[in-house]
């Protein structure tokens, strides 16, 4: 009874993978339509696409209080309060690191990075085609918190992630430092451990043991290796309620010939006679987007070390200036060969700078001669 | 007082480009077509580059109010959803590389040029259009313009990224403006006011420091067109002779409150202000490149001696 229970459990997970990886074909090449398979809707149709509030385990983040009369003088000893608790902490270097340096192997799980997709700027290859590239601004990001694999397995979500596998570590990394007058006194206790300003942003990366971070240390854009393959995590921009031309893009009826009131609708909704009814999963108007997707595979084409921003070729989900995070790519194809900086990239100690700007070998460099071919 | 007064007229300056460059919804004679100096002249004048104190007594470096005329990709497109302030800066700094490459020269809608791409499957590995520019759009990398010619009495468009690297050279052969921002209209005009022959030599021009104004009125084929000319206020094509019907149905259609909607006007453009600080961090750049250039000419033709 537990095995079969188990089975259906991985089965409803392979095929919410497919689901989502099948709806993604269909939103990009709208000429291709899958073949209606009512069973694989009618179990997805029990999975909640998206919820609007955050888990029961969070805390209060912003703020609650309305502005209350202080004194300028109260004003600034509550700024050099904050000024003072959160003193300049020296950022952790690689020769600081307490774990011994672990050895790299192909199994291992790196931590990914929290960025900001500000945009999409176009480049050429060396042969003269032309390359849509999105850039990805790698935040102020720090570690938070390393929970070991034991710890975390007994949490709620690690205990349904690793059910019937060997359990990873997770590292809890913030981005976004700000102002801890806006945040509950709660959230600014999560990094008080640490020392940090309270981040705006957390998220949590699965690692393996031996990429596990100390507390404190930064993570930038020299932690990806020009060439390599990531996949993107990102929020789908937020349509809103949308009809269902938009939204599952049905042809809807003429606009013209005499037709009456049916230029954007759905329909007929079901035969009348298998059933009898409606089925679940039936495609109708609704909210559309602001769903979790992952681009994988997105090739990384450029590195700028002095703005921390990575150049990725392809498009990433999320809307300009929304948050994403960069993992290590989870195609099995794609993955490392060789050692990348593990586990992560530390400045040279010696002060000798890194290189500023780093193209992929594939990429014509603006102040390189024109391309004659 | 000079500084106020500086200020003063390099408002109006700026509030008369303004309006110059959405004259196509204005009707009313405020769109005076004022010459626009050149790139040579800015460079060259030292009081249009000046340095004015602010109150910290700093000087900042002001770029001249012509720049937008003359780089108008430098500006981002206006759309709020898409703007980042850093991106945009490394998008300039990354332009501002290619230009140090390649001398990508002035030039407006009207102006006839010629532009050689490498091309794989030309005899010679390069391949060179001349034409004239109808109409040039985009912002950033993106920036485009596209040339017409007629060539062997079949009319031929051809749209030109201005960063593609496959680009070698852009030459400009005569330089000059016309009454319309877009020469889209010269698809339904007689062939002749979009031929030009394929070895036209470079134009010297007599007077640098203005941008002449080619007022030729363009007259159009007979109907069908491409377009409904008559609801698009044209300036540079002669009387189209239509029936009174199609000017009574493009005065129901228009939108003649456009041009008092100042929303719209402020969407569709980047504040003054912005635009001071873009050019102003652009500006001593272009100004090296152009002097490195200058200095390369004038070698070049001492050399010839």
């Amino acid at each position: 009874m537990f095995q079969s229970l188990e089975w259906r459990n991985e089965k409803l997970s392979y095929l919410a993978v497919k689901i989502c990886l099948a709806v993604d074909i269909t939103l990009s090449l709208k000429a291709f339509r899958l073949f209606f398979n009512h069973e694989q809707i009618r179990t997805m149709s029990r999975v909640k696409r998206r919820t609007t509030h955050p888990p029961y385990w969070h805390v209060l983040k912003n703020n609650q209080r309305t502005d209350e009369k202080i004194s300028s003088d109260n004003l600034r000893f509550v700024q050099e309060v904050i000024q003072d608790k959160y003193k300049n902490k020296s950022p952790i270097k690689g020769s600081d690191l307490d774990i011994e340096k672990t050895e790299w192997d192909p199994k291992t799980k790196r931590s990914g990075v929290i960025a900001r997709n500000i945009g999409v700027q176009h480049m050429w290859e060396k042969d003269g085609k032309k390359v849509i590239c999105t850039v990805l601004h790698v935040l102020d990001n720090h570690v938070i918190r390393y929970v070991p694999p034991e710890e975390y397995a007994k949490s709620v979500i690690g205990a349904k992630m690793f059910k019937n596998r060997k359990p990873l570590g997770c590292l809890v990394v913030g981005a976004e430092a700000s102002n801890p007058e806006r945040f509950t006194r709660q959230y600014c206790s999560l990094f008080d451990e640490v020392g940090l300003l309270p981040k705006k942003r957390l998220a949590r990366f699965i690692v393996t043991p031996n990429a596990a971070l100390p507390p404190c240390t930064p993570l930038t854009a020299g932690h990806f290796v020009i060439g390599q393959a990531v996949d993107v995590y990102g929020k789908t921009i937020d349509y809103g309620f949308q009809g269902v031309v938009k939204r599952w893009g049905f042809k809807g009826g003429p606009a013209s010939h005499g037709t009456t009131k049916f230029h954007r609708r759905g329909g007929t909704i079901g035969t009348g006679r298998d059933k009898a009814r409606v089925w679940p999963g039936q495609k109708m108007p609704g909210h559309m987007g602001s769903e979790r997707r992952f681009n994988r595979g997105l090739k990384i084409v450029r590195i700028n070390m002095k703005y921390n921003i990575i150049y990725v070729k392809g498009t990433v989900p999320g809307p300009t200036n929304s948050i994403v995070q960069i993992f290590d790519t989870a195609l099995p194809r794609r993955k490392f060969t060789e050692a990348p900086p593990h586990p992560t990239y530390f400045p040279p100690e010696d002060g000798t700078l890194p290189q500023e700007d780093i193209w992929d070998s594939s990429l014509h460099v603006f102040g390189s001669p024109s391309i004659s071919v | 007082m000079l500084r106020r007064a500086f200020l003063q007229t390099f408002r109006q300056g700026l509030a008369q480009s303004f309006f110059k460059r959405y004259a196509v919804s204005l009707t009313e004679t405020t769109v005076t077509h004022q010459p626009i100096e050149t790139s040579d002249e800015a460079g060259e004048k030292s009081v249009p580059t000046q340095k004015t104190g602010d109150e910290s007594g700093n000087t900042v470096v002001v770029a001249p109010p012509e720049f937008r005329f003359i780089y108008p990709e430098f500006l981002p497109d206006p759309a709020m959803e898409r703007r980042n302030r850093l991106r945009e800066k490394l998008e300039r700094m990354d332009m501002l590389q290619r230009r140090s490459v390649i001398e990508i020269p002035e030039f407006y809608t009207g102006s006839i040029m010629a532009v050689t791409v490498a091309d794989a499957n030309s005899p010679n590995k390069f391949a060179k259009f001349v034409g004239i520019c109808i109409q040039r759009g985009g912002s950033g990398l993106r920036a485009w313009f596209i040339l017409r010619n007629v060539v062997d009495k079949q009319g031929v468009e051809i749209l030109y990224e201005m960063y593609c690297p496959l680009i070698q050279k852009i030459e400009v052969l005569r330089l000059e403006r016309r009454l319309d921002e877009s020469l889209l209209y010269l698809r339904d005009a007689l062939p002749e006011y979009s031929t030009f022959p394929m070895d036209m030599e470079p134009e010297r021009r007599l007077n640098n420091s203005v941008v002449p104004i080619n007022p030729l009125k363009v007259k159009l084929r007979p109907r069908p067109w491409l377009e409904r000319w008559e609801r698009q206020n044209l300036q540079g094509v002669e009387d189209l002779n239509l029936p009174q019907r199609f000017y009574d149905r493009a005065e129901k259609v228009a939108k003649p409150w456009e041009k008092y909607d100042l929303m719209l006007h402020y969407r569709k453009t980047i504040p003054a202000e912005e635009q001071e600080k873009i050019f102003a961090e652009v500006h001593s750049q272009l100004q090296q490149q152009e002097l490195k250039r200058k200095l390369r000419r004038r070698r070049g033709s001492d050399n010839e001696y």
